[in-house]
């Protein structure tokens, strides 16, 4: 059993506050990804975690065990790290021994815990070789097998894809989805990649300015983000983001945008109905617009700008009000630049930000 | 194991003491080193300061025992001006000035193009050339001064600071060769290229591109050439007799001087490297982790 | 460098070509060995080039070309040697224009003086001149004597003609011996006089010793300071200066700095002194205190060059990253399993270089030893090589110690680079 616990934790380096107050609760065998820009103190979280940084305050416990000022090697956790970190005047082979060495299993166990973690990345063959020739992809899988061969319940992964190259860490982020599927171990990965956060992670801790944003499964992220700053984060295009004025249309709230008006999902009503005569923010995702080319009572009219296609989609840049909105349509519709068409906004899919607190307002 | 109230976290007792224990030792390890920097830049400083006290002193003061402790040395040129008019010191020190500055320029003529060479392209028997560089620099002084000093004889262009010009920078290229190549190779050759995409001529580009990034390292490198010349001793003693430079007129003179020429011959032969190191300190690990690659 | 190994093996003035005539041209007959006795059969003068005249050990004679009336009358114009005529009058500027015949001595001389066609006692007689006749005197020509000589060389009984330049008359002028040779032969002669010399082993012993205990304080002491370096200590950019200093201070000078530390009225004595450890001053730096001018140049030697093994020593520690010595960590290596398994390792290039670099340099130590004991109570190979030298002109010898150093230097390393790769293989 290895629930990570992370309460309360703060860690500065002079006026910065890398991490501000976090706290994160990772179950036994979960797959946890931190996701946030650099400098989101994603990282000095995961090191604190490892105890490659001691945190100015709060707790840490791995498996109940308080480990909050421990040095690293007395935490039982191994990691991989974003440049490798392969000793280059060892052997493959001692590279993978090599905690194993240090935490004192002895010569046959070590043996057999290297070559099975040797053949779980395929790199058998390479045991016998020094790093220093090897490709990128190549020290990944040795510094994996480093990771796995500890057989640690707790994995701690720092950017481990981000130096290989696009198509390497394609197939890479398959196959380390199926090794950790693989091994029980509890897992925390950091990038800064949404998509390897999306197609790996269990759930997803959305960091910013060393905040947790949101911490939930990859689709709810996606579909239901907590706040401004997630929804603008995540997803390619990210979330579309305009105003709009709460009015009210013949005794029930509606939501006006330039001269178009339209009713918010029958839930969501109620609760904007406080926000009458205020402006709010109307998030919505390109892919969740409906796009007419042809006038429609429930649609509002918009000038196409830039029309690119994408194969399985065309993407439509276009303006609403002053804020620059994409949407993405079947290739089968044809248009073109400065063409017109009509959006229709499904009432389930908007998302409604309340502009003081950022925060998407959802009934509870 | 702790149990820990999810209400307020705290951290266990154990785990903050080991965490004080740690942040202690580590104040204390802090503290140690910062006496070991202490103590080991005495062991530098103190020979120098005493005989930067005996340098400038009066010549009684030299001759006087015990001399009780070093500040109290009353301050005096006399020692210094005695040594700068004694026979053969400003001579020399013209001779050993023009030698350096001679070997600092031709080295730096000959060894900017090798260095740039090295840095920006691969031609066959480049690692040859690195090796074989470096091994002209494991051959001793010694061993070059002899056999140079004789053909020098044959050539007649013996006893001149030309020839010990020309040895010194046989003497120093080696490692401004590699000095300034490292300087070089962590200019980016893509900002040439980009210069020359801008309308630049490859010698524009590096005149105007490259130039103003290694001038500082290139100077560094040449101030080390000069403190290199400055200090060489057994070839100079060798390959000059009438115009010595000035260590060599030093050596020649040591055993029949008075203490106050040589300690202010001492302290006089040493200032180069007082003012220059300030400059070249932080290119040092540039330089010699160059070499030892 | 070949030249230098040519001087120390190869005596260019080993043996003297004797020819078969007195002239430059003519073919050897034998060779006879520097310092061979000889004994003197003839001399002849020879036209030697004006430049060569420069030269020294030149035995030279001066010939006169002369007008004059023979013994039978009629005016003949030849060459006659000095020895056959006398100046009786000098142009202004010295230039000899009238002069006589000289007398010969004895009761069976020959009282005639030939005068020959050419400035050689060889060459057509064109004449025969009666003593204290006048002679006009029109050129002069200076020749260089030639002697026939005799002597022995590996058991042959040898002769011929060699130029004065080579050779050494004594005083009977009928015997000498050969003062060099100009016919070169290797030799093993000069190595032997080096390792003969009375210097030749304490200076191997004083520089076997200064090495032991010189590079391993260095390098104990140079990775002590790199730490330092890598601590990053609140003023390290002024440590760093200070560590440095030594790096560009001269063997010369440092050696004058540990002199006024260990000389009688100096520094150590005096603070001794004050402290009240000692009454008198003690002599550090005599003949009878061998073992502390050794300690003397130790710690000039320590001072100065460790510096260098420092700043090698930093840019391997610099070299090392980060996340390598993390990831030590996190895989449960402690304090000194990370300096055993991780951080020794990889510094092992850098200790090799600078291991190297060190022991080549510290075979070339020479001012510090003379600054510090004037070069004769201690010594060391490369003080040898410059007293040879400087001080007894004997390049070759100087030239033997010096390869001998480049060959001891060249040894060191190579046993420095198979122990590593040994090591490797071991590992393999």
């Amino acid at each position: 059993m290895a629930e990570i616990k992370v309460q309360n934790l703060v860690k500065t380096f002079g006026d910065f506050t890398a991490v501000d107050n976090v706290s994160l609760t990772i179950a036994d065998q979960e797959f946890v990804v931190l996701l946030g820009p650099s400098g989101c103190g994603k990282t000095t979280l995961l090191r604190a975690i490892a105890g490659l940084g001691m945190p100015d305050s709060g707790v840490i416990t791995i498996g109940g065990r308080d480990v909050t000022y421990l040095p690293p090697r007395e935490r039982q956790i191994s990691m991989v790290f974003q440049s490798y970190a392969i000793f280059p005047h060892m052997k493959v082979y001692d590279n993978i021994a090599f905690g194993l060495k240090m935490t004192g299993v002895d010569a046959k166990e070590t043996d057999r815990r290297v070559r099975e973690a040797a053949e779980l990345l395929h790199i058998e063959n390479l045991l016998d070789r020094f790093p220093n020739k090897m490709s990128g992809g190549q020290r990944q899988r040795v510094a994996l097998a480093r990771g796995i061969a500890m057989q640690a319940e707790v994995i701690l992964m720092d950017e481990p894809l981000s130096n290989l190259d696009a198509l390497l860490r394609l197939e890479m982020r398959a196959e380390l989805k199926r090794l950790l599927s693989n091994i029980k171990a509890t897992t925390i990965y950091v990038t800064h990649d949404q998509i390897e956060a999306l197609s790996m992670g269990d759930r997803i801790a959305v960091m910013q300015s060393g905040v947790i944003q949101q911490c939930d499964v990859p689709t709810k992220v996606y579909d239901m983000p907590e706040n401004f700053f997630v929804g603008s984060f995540i997803g390619n295009p990210p979330m579309n983001f305009f105003s709009s004025q709460i009015v009210k249309d013949n005794g029930s709230v509606a939501a006006q945008v330039g001269d178009f008006k339209f009713a918010p999902h029958p839930v969501m009503a109620k609760l904007l109905d406080k926000y009458e005569g205020d402006t709010m923010t109307m998030g919505i995702r390109a892919e969740n617009m409906e796009t007419l080319n042809q006038p429609a009572d429930d649609a509002l009219r918009v000038k196409v700008l830039v029309v690119e296609p994408l194969g399985a989609q065309n993407l439509l840049t276009i303006k609403i009000g002053d804020d620059t909105v994409k949407v993405s349509t079947h290739p089968d519709l044809a248009v073109r630049a400065d063409d017109d068409v009509w959006l229709r906004f499904p009432s389930d899919k908007i998302r409604w930000i309340d502009r003081e607190s950022q925060k998407v307002i959802y009934p509870s | 194991m702790t149990t820990i109230d999810p209400n307020t976290p705290q951290v266990s007792p154990e785990v903050l003491a080991v965490h004080k224990k740690a942040i202690r030792q580590q104040k204390i390890r802090r503290g140690l080193t910062y006496a070991l920097a202490g103590v080991i830049c005495l062991w530098i400083i103190v020979p120098i300061f005493f005989i930067f006290s005996m340098a400038f002193t009066t010549q009684e003061t030299v001759r006087s025992y015990p001399k009780g402790f070093l500040p109290f040395i009353p301050f005096s040129t006399e020692t210094m001006t005695f040594f700068l008019n004694s026979d053969g010191i400003v001579p020399g020190l013209i001779n050993s000035v023009l030698v350096a500055v001679i070997t600092l320029v031709l080295s730096t003529l000959i060894a900017a193009p090798a260095g740039y060479a090295i840095s920006r392209y691969i031609f066959p028997g480049r690692n040859f050339f690195r090796l074989s560089i470096l091994a002209v620099r494991a051959f001793p002084i010694v061993v070059l001064s002899i056999p140079l000093a004789v053909m020098f004889i044959q050539l007649g262009f013996f006893d001149s600071i030309y020839s010990l010009s020309l040895m010194h920078t046989a003497l120093a290229l080696p490692t401004t060769v590699l000095v300034i190549g490292s300087v070089f190779a962590s200019i980016p050759y893509e900002l040439e290229e980009a210069a020359q995409v801008f309308g630049c001529t490859p010698f524009q580009a590096f005149r105007h591109v490259v130039l103003p990034l290694v001038l500082p390292g290139i100077a560094a490198s040449g101030l080390f050439t000069f403190v290199m010349s400055w200090n060489e001793v057994f070839a100079a003693s060798i390959l000059t007799i009438q115009n010595r430079t000035l260590p060599a007129q030093v050596l020649f003179a040591l055993s029949n001087s008075s203490e106050a020429y040589q300690f202010a011959g001492g302290f006089f032969l040493l200032i180069p490297s007082l003012l220059f190191m300030f400059f070249i300190r932080n290119y040092l690990f540039n330089m010699w982790g160059q070499v030892s690659k | 460098m070949v030249q230098g190994l040519i001087l120390a093996i190869y005596d260019d003035e080993a043996n003297l070509a004797l020819l078969e005539e007195a002239d430059l041209d003519a073919p050897t007959a034998d060779l006879i060995a520097q310092s061979a006795s000889i004994d003197i059969l003839g001399r002849q003068g020879n036209l030697v080039p004006e430049e060569e005249l420069e030269e020294g050990n030149l035995l030279t004679e001066v010939w006169f070309r002369i007008e004059a009336p023979d013994v039978d009358g009629n005016q003949v114009d030849g060459w006659a040697s000095e020895s056959r005529i006398r100046v009786r009058e000098e142009a202004e500027d010295g230039t000899p224009i009238m002069g006589t015949v000289r007398r010969r001595l004895g009761s069976n001389a020959d009282p005639l003086t030939s005068v020959f066609s050419e400035p050689n006692e060889k060459s057509e007689v064109v004449g025969q001149l009666e003593a204290r006749t006048e002679v006009q005197i029109q050129d002069l020509a200076t020749l260089e004597v030639w002697f026939l000589v005799s002597g022995e060389h590996e058991g042959q009984a040898v002769e011929g003609w060699a130029p004065s330049r080579f050779i050494q008359i004594f005083e009977d002028e009928v015997t000498g011996r050969v003062d060099r040779g100009n016919t070169g032969e290797f030799t093993t002669e000069f190595i032997e006089k080096m390792v003969n010399d009375r210097f030749f082993w304490p200076a191997v012993r004083s520089t076997a010793i200064l090495m032991l205990i010189i590079i391993p304080t260095q390098f104990v002491l140079a990775i002590v300071m790199a730490l330092v370096i890598q601590a990053q200590l609140r003023f390290n950019s002024f440590i760093l200066y200070i560590f440095a200093i030594p790096l560009g201070v001269s063997d010369l000078a440092v050696g004058i700095l540990w002199f006024a530390i260990f000389t009688q009225n100096g520094l150590l004595n005096s603070f001794l002194q004050t402290v009240g450890a000692i009454d008198t001053p003690s002599a550090w730096l005599t003949a009878d205190s061998r073992n502390w001018i050794l300690v003397a140049i130790w710690l000039a030697e320590v001072w100065r060059a460790t510096s260098i093994v420092m700043v090698i020593v930093v840019s391997g520690l610099q070299a090392i990253s980060n996340e390598v010595l993390e990831a030590a960590e996190v895989f449960g290596a402690n304090l000194w399993q990370r300096l055993r398994y991780v951080i020794l390792p990889l510094l092992r290039p850098s200790l090799q270089v600078a291991l190297i670099l060190r022991t080549i340099l510290a075979f070339q130590v020479f001012a510090v030893v003379i600054a510090l004991s004037g070069g004769d109570v201690v010594t060391v190979l490369a003080n040898e090589s410059y007293r040879q030298y400087f001080e007894l002109r004997n390049t070759n010898v100087a030239a033997a110690y010096a390869f001998f150093i480049l060959i001891l230097s060249m040894f060191t390393s190579v046993i420095y680079l198979r122990a590593v790769r040994t090591q490797e293989e071991v590992a393999a």
